[in-house]
């Protein structure tokens, strides 16, 4: 390989952004399993509903940017819903039975949007951003990628801060670490759950929202894919960890920017999330940042 | 009153249900003599369903024009259909209920290859002459002599591919995108064959999975490569974004895409960014025929959208074995196969079908559109039936 750097710093720099997107994903998903001990396959068609309202409410209004904000919305509306009324009646049974359901309203959405919005998927009438190009350290970089860097580093810095800085954070942090102790402490369980809900929810849908910007293209199965390399994501972060799975994020992003050129001839790049995570998990079974097991 | 009622009762019933059992015998009669059944997979569901409806439409469309024209030996035509979700054990499930429980005595495939590679051994077996409309895995005609396709093989299409590149065109320095199924692969592989007899030289490969949407990498290598122009292999779902990100990347060297480029959507999805984009095996939209005009302005009409290969092939296919049935003068298997083997000068949607070859590959010229002002333009013939010639065994 020519030792070229311009082109490594392209390469990192679009492993950071897929590992960006992945992060605003996978963190729902590990604050659920940190709370409830729920898989919430379902997260992902919460992250297709997200980029189907921004697609239709921009198309609908004219302005992407209230597109953007009307999918987070409805998106922290859904995410709890789907609490209320799939997860908690399912509770008191043992986790698989809501993981079963959670994949069943994954199927059941992603055909939803089919029917709903048709089986071709749908485009934006006017997106000039993927299009819109910059340089920066050399590299050619459009406005949605930026806005991709920008914004998932704009919101989890919000969400740490929020988690360690402000007592509603803490209390549900508290919550997630250990749900019994925090009760006891007067944090209301209940509300923590929704606002879990909501949180994560929001940042899927604002990935969601970012992704359909960037192919100007969402499609109903759009979510599958996602589904699975979050679920990599949330164990190689040592599931319930945020900084483990943001790590993990960041880092299967790298390896599948990298892995596509080097190895992309033997393995695709869905085939080298599962690879990673064999072999990290093999030399250390308890995740990349070793939260307790 | 009521002491007539005992009396007239029977009376009024009996007639009753001699209109009814007259009525019935006649309504199973018409269905029962009438109807020759053509089975039909599609993926009407999953991610392939977006071409599985057009190829729904597209074969209800042909059933109608045949039907329209009096249908065939005095009969109509009818189709069974079956959701195959582009899966090959769907493919096989459906193949087998068409044979054993529909009793069909012909088939078309308008799925994928994989569905159609695990359905043609069921039908050949059973001794159903068995259309492939547009699945391109080479062994879906291998599996015996009752299995023809109506579409090029992904080899000649990389092929043709590598002749527009190198000689048309006369780009030789050039990278190449492919996605890593079948059908991908097998185009990439034709496109290399060739690649030395047109002066071609590939300055660097990359492959991508079939869901995968977001290509920084792979463009971030083709800038680096520097090449004269990009030959790329995928469906218009993944060409949409690919060629949106090459174009972001300030990429602006000529784009040559594969066959499943050519659906409207491509451009819906990429705009400004793909015109120019050529697309070796799309329809020829513009070729002056009464029939593909009126296909097309019927299937925008149906469908809601415009008209693209998948459906003209699916189209030909049902109309070829029509014609076949026709030609072969009777309902036997075995003559409809020995027609469909010998069939000449055919008029596919997608110009002239000049024959089968021995392993029952279509022997025809190959068309090449341009995308310019949001549409699919002819812009040249590949018709060295040669350099396209499918394998024979």
């Amino acid at each position: 390989m020519d030792p070229d750097p311009v082109y490594y710093v392209d390469l990192t720099l679009n492993g950071l952004i897929f590992g960006a997107m992945y992060a605003l994903m996978a963190i729902g998903l590990t604050l659920v399993y940190g709370l409830l001990r729920i898989l919430h396959i379902a997260h992902a068609a919460v992250y297709a509903f997200g980029a189907f309202i921004t697609v239709i409410v921009a198309n609908a209004t004219g302005s992407i940017a209230l597109g953007i904000v009307v999918a987070i919305v409805a998106s922290a509306l859904l995410g709890p819903a789907i609490y209320r009324l799939l997860y908690e009646p399912l509770l008191k049974h043992p986790p698989y039975v809501a993981m079963i359901a959670s994949m069943g309203l994954l199927i059941f959405m992603e055909d939803g949007f089919r029917i709903l919005f048709g089986e071709q998927g749908l485009t934006f009438t006017r997106n000039p951003y993927p299009t819109e190009i910059h340089q920066l350290f050399g590299v050619t970089i459009n406005t949605v990628q930026i806005a991709m860097i920008v914004l998932s580093v704009v919101c989890l810095t919000a969400l740490a801060l929020f988690t360690t800085r402000t007592r509603v954070g803490v209390a549900w942090r508290a919550t997630v670490s250990n749900p019994t102790i925090a009760t006891s402490f007067g944090v209301d369980a209940i509300k923590v759950r929704y606002l879990n809900f909501m949180i994560g929810s929001a940042l899927a849908a604002l990935a969601g929202a970012l992704i359909a910007l960037l192919n100007n293209f969402v499609e109903p199965s759009m979510g599958f894919v996602v589904s699975y390399k979050a679920l990599a994501i949330i164990v190689l972060g040592g599931l319930g960890s945020m900084r483990g799975t943001l790590i993990a994020s960041l880092a299967l992003g790298l390896v599948e920017s990298f892995g596509t050129i080097l190895v992309g001839s033997y393995l695709d790049r869905d085939a080298l999330a599962f690879l990673f995570l064999i072999i990290v998990l093999m030399v250390r079974p308890q995740g990349l940042t070793g939260a307790r097991a | 009153m009521l002491h007539h009622f005992p009396l007239g009762f029977p009376v009024a019933r009996a007639a009753v249900r001699i209109g009814a059992a007259l009525a019935f015998s006649v309504a199973v009669a018409t269905t029962a003599t009438a109807q020759i059944k053509i089975g039909f997979q599609a993926p009407l569901t999953g991610p392939a369903a977006t071409d599985g409806v057009s190829a729904k439409v597209a074969a209800e469309l042909a059933v109608q024009d045949i039907n329209a024209k009096g249908g065939v030996l005095g009969q109509k035509i009818e189709l069974v259909i079956y959701d195959d979700q582009a899966k090959t054990d769907e493919a096989v499930f459906t193949a087998n209920k068409l044979v054993g429980q529909d009793g069909v005595k012909f088939a078309v495939s308008g799925s994928y290859s994989a569905s159609g590679r695990a359905a043609a051994p069921v039908f050949q077996k059973a001794g159903v002459p068995f259309i492939s409309a547009y699945g391109v895995h080479p062994d879906i005609t291998r599996s015996g002599n009752y299995v023809f396709r109506t579409v090029h093989l992904g080899q000649p299409q990389g092929r043709a591919g590598a002749k527009f590149v190198g000689d048309v065109l006369g780009h030789k320095q050039i990278s190449v995108i492919s996605m890593d199924n079948d059908y991908g692969q097998a185009t990439l592989e034709g496109f290399k064959s060739a690649a030395g007899q047109f002066g071609i030289k590939i300055l660097g490969e990359y492959s991508y999975p079939l869901r995968d949407r977001q290509f920084g990498s792979i463009v971030a290598s083709v800038k680096r490569d520097n090449p004269q122009a990009i030959y790329v292999t995928g469906y218009f779902f993944t060409a949409g974004p690919l060629v949106t990100q090459l174009r972001a990347a300030g990429i602006t060297v000529p784009i040559i895409g594969s066959q499943a480029f050519d659906a409207q959507k491509l451009i819906e999805i990429a705009g400004q960014a793909v015109e120019g984009v050529y697309i070796v095996g799309g329809l020829n939209r513009d070729r002056d025929s009464a029939q593909l005009k009126s296909y097309l302005a019927e299937f925008q009409k149906r469908a809601g959208y415009p008209g693209e290969n998948v459906g003209a092939t699916v189209y030909s296919a049902i109309v070829l074995m029509a014609d076949a049935i026709k030609r072969a003068g009777s309902l036997d298997q075995a003559k409809v196969r020995d027609a469909l083997a010998n069939t000449k000068d055919f008029d596919h949607l997608a110009g002239k079908l000049v024959s089968f070859n021995a392993l029952r590959e279509i022997n025809m010229p190959m068309n090449v559109n341009v995308v310019k002002g949001g549409k699919f333009v002819h812009y040249a013939w590949i018709d060295d039936l040669k350099l396209l010639a499918p394998p024979t065994e």
